[in-house]
């Protein structure tokens, strides 16, 4: 029972990870149908970009602590979404009203030019975020020992994706994003400007992953221009596995993805985990073709 | 131009008609890789062979003969260690250290066979390469094999009695794991973990966890350095003080960099020496005489084993006093025990591999130095 809670709260820190990389995806494809497969390396992106101000801006030693942090973070956002506006205009804006197909096989396109971008500026070995700046302390609940910074991952993804929930449903903007999920044409004759809806989706998608990037870097340390790739796909199965275009899908997609990885590894085989995780995505397509929270007809994102 | 290459070519003519007069030197042959992309080892075993050569020769040769090296270039490439191999059979050489890659080293193993010419390989860990009954081939460097024997050796000196073995499922990393498996579990411990891990993730925690519920006394890791480095991190922020030994791939000071100071500290893991690192008299006396010639230290162990390769042969010959194939193999295979190698004690098995320990443990000590244990 005591490796089942100790590896429950492990699933849940991957989990949350997976979660807000996964917001991206769904975001995208709720508006534009399109899935953006170079999310993973906006991801990577960011993780690089808040290694690069970390230590060229020195924030912390001026700011000091937690307040550095979060506005490293909040930098690292604005920039990658910037990128993911330029990203749009580049690569998908083009292809607006071509096939999806060619969309798709767009992203793929930008996925690779991304990612060797990432390796051409840094370098192909590993790189390192200076330690010490998280607290390393370790609490006990019941006994158990769980380091603070997975809760601080776990709290700060939540806290992301309920906000943004907040901002869809609640907000004047938000509700023309639902708007234009749900029939663009219809949006446009409205009065909505689809064209600013696409691009703040674009800049509030590819933002998530750069926080994702930024908190990746600072708890694990270690990043590589290729782990975009992992966990592009994880959140991408996530994001199918909640139902892809939807909100709370991909929050309950990822946060499960994570927990059925870690207890796959603990009772059935490590070796087998990605294959656990992936069997038991397929058996939840199979009883629901349109994921946990997917809804056939009603409004997506 | 035109009389550099006339200069060269009286040097071939002059090089090959050389036998005729050769009453008075004992050739030793060394194929080596001096262009290709090995050429930096190739250059490195160059510049050891013929330093040693030259101290033989200083200190009144070898059976009152001069003792002359013939260099052959293997271009890091079979096919060119095929005809490199083919010529130096026919120039008359006791035996051939040499080569570097395994690969490059086959292709030319059947070659001197055939020819009854010693063949000394210095960097080729293949195990086949010995498999194959060849009785007049050795080699200097270890076995693919030997890690995992260092490895259970490490462990069981260290007294441990459970043990958690972990791989990342490449072929060399699982290699190593099911070799130190297999020769574990016909000792007295018990293998309370044997499990493989994803590579390129970050989050190792469920592996810690599930690791930490077996309670093993010791993790043997064989993987690479970036996962060693992210788990010994996330071990100590869990609080969890298992000491780690790793595979030669963690041999890389990002695993330190990764992991923190204060994560690594502790941390042990095999791999050959570096040549600096050398812990006999022969090879402190060798690396200053290739210091104050070179300027330089040798990059890697590889090289310095070619020169130990060279140093058995002279060995061989002087103890036997002929340059007769059959009877210097006999040496080599039966007799020579304990010779003071630049790498440490050697002598050969009946199959010309190396017995003894080349494999050393490394340990990490506070400032995040790779120190070698004794």
């Amino acid at each position: 029972m005591e490796q089942f809670f100790t590896q429950l709260t492990n699933g849940l820190a991957v989990g949350g990870i997976y979660a807000l990389i996964a917001l991206g995806y769904t975001m995208v494809y709720g508006v534009l149908k399109l899935i953006n497969f170079a999310h993973g390396d906006l991801f990577t992106i960011g993780a690089y970009l808040g290694l690069t101000l970390l230590t060229s801006l020195a924030l912390t030693d001026h700011i000091g602590g937690i307040a550095g942090v979060i506005l490293l973070a909040v930098m690292a956002m604005g920039l990658v979404g910037i990128i993911g506006i330029l990203l749009d205009r580049a690569a998908y804006k083009p292809l607006r009203t071509s096939p999806r197909l060619s969309a798709v096989v767009s992203a793929l396109g930008a996925s690779i030019v991304l990612s060797n971008t990432i390796m051409l500026v840094y370098g192909p070995s590993t790189r390192v975020y200076p330690q010490g700046l998280l607290p390393g302390q370790v609490f006990y609940i019941f006994g158990l020992p769980v380091p603070v910074m997975r809760f601080v991952i776990l709290g700060a993804s939540i806290a992301l994706m309920i906000g943004l929930y907040v901002f869809i449903q609640r907000t004047k903007i938000g509700t023309a994003i639902r708007a234009a999920a749900i029939d663009q044409d219809a949006a446009r004759l409205m009065g909505i400007n689809v064209d600013r809806v696409i691009m703040l989706v674009f800049f509030i998608g590819p933002a998530l992953g750069g926080a994702a990037g930024v908190m990746v870097g600072l708890y694990y340390g270690q990043i590589t221009f290729t782990m975009g790739w992992i966990y592009g796909l994880k959140a991408f199965t996530a994001a199918i596995l909640g139902g892809i275009g939807n909100i709370p899908g991909a929050m309950v997609g990822g946060l499960l993805l994570g927990v059925i990885e870690a207890l796959g590894a603990t009772y059935i085989s490590m070796a087998w985990k990605d294959a656990i995780a992936f069997f038991v995505l397929i058996l939840i397509l199979i009883v629901r073709p349109t994921g946990l929270l997917g809804e056939r007809v009603a409004e997506k994102i | 131009m035109k009389k550099l290459l006339f200069l060269l070519l009286a040097g071939i003519v002059a090089a090959t008609t050389a036998p005729a007069l050769a009453q008075d030197t004992i050739k030793i042959g060394l194929m080596c890789p001096l262009t290709g992309s090995w050429a930096a080892e190739g250059k490195d075993m160059k510049q050891i062979v013929e330093l040693l050569a030259d101290q033989v020769n200083n200190q009144g040769g070898l059976l009152g003969k001069e003792v002359k090296v013939v260099i052959g270039d293997d271009g890091g490439d079979p096919r060119t260690a095929a005809l490199a191999a083919q010529r130096m059979a026919t120039r008359d050489v006791a035996a051939v250290v040499g080569t570097y890659g395994s690969s490059i080293t086959e292709a030319s193993q059947n070659i001197y066979a055939s020819a009854n010419i010693i063949q000394v390989a210095n960097g080729s860990t293949a195990v086949r390469l010995t498999e194959k009954g060849l009785p007049y081939f050795f080699r200097t460097c270890p076995r693919d094999d030997e890690q995992g024997r260092v490895a259970v050796k490490t462990l069981l000196d260290s007294g441990y009695e459970n043990i958690a073995i972990l791989h990342d499922n490449t072929t060399y990393a699982k290699g190593l794991a099911d070799e130190a498996k297999k020769l574990l579990d016909k000792k007295d411990v018990n293998i309370v973990f044997f499990d493989a891990l994803t590579p390129g993730e970050q989050d190792y925690g469920t592996i810690l966890s599930k690791m930490k519920t077996k309670d093993p006394d010791v993790v043997f890791f064989t993987g690479y350095y970036p996962e060693a480095g992210l788990m010994l991190r996330q071990k100590m922020e869990k609080g969890w003080d298992v000491p780690f030994i790793g595979g030669d791939a963690t041999n890389n000071p990002d695993l330190v960099k990764i992991a923190g100071n204060k994560a690594a500290e502790g941390f042990r893991f095999l791999s050959p020496p570096v040549p600096g690192d050398l812990p006999t008299k022969e090879a402190r006396e060798f690396l200053d005489a290739y210091k104050a010639r070179y300027q330089t230290t040798p990059g890697s162990i590889w090289a310095v084993l070619a020169g130990d390769g060279f140093r058995v042969i002279v060995e061989a010959i002087k103890q036997t006093q002929s340059t007769d194939t059959q009877k210097m193999a006999d040496y080599l295979h039966d007799e020579m025990e304990g010779f003071p190698g630049l790498t440490g004690d050697i002598a050969f098995n009946e199959k010309g591999d190396r017995i003894g320990d080349v494999y050393r443990v490394y340990r990490v000590d506070a400032d995040g130095n790779f120190v070698l244990m004794e």
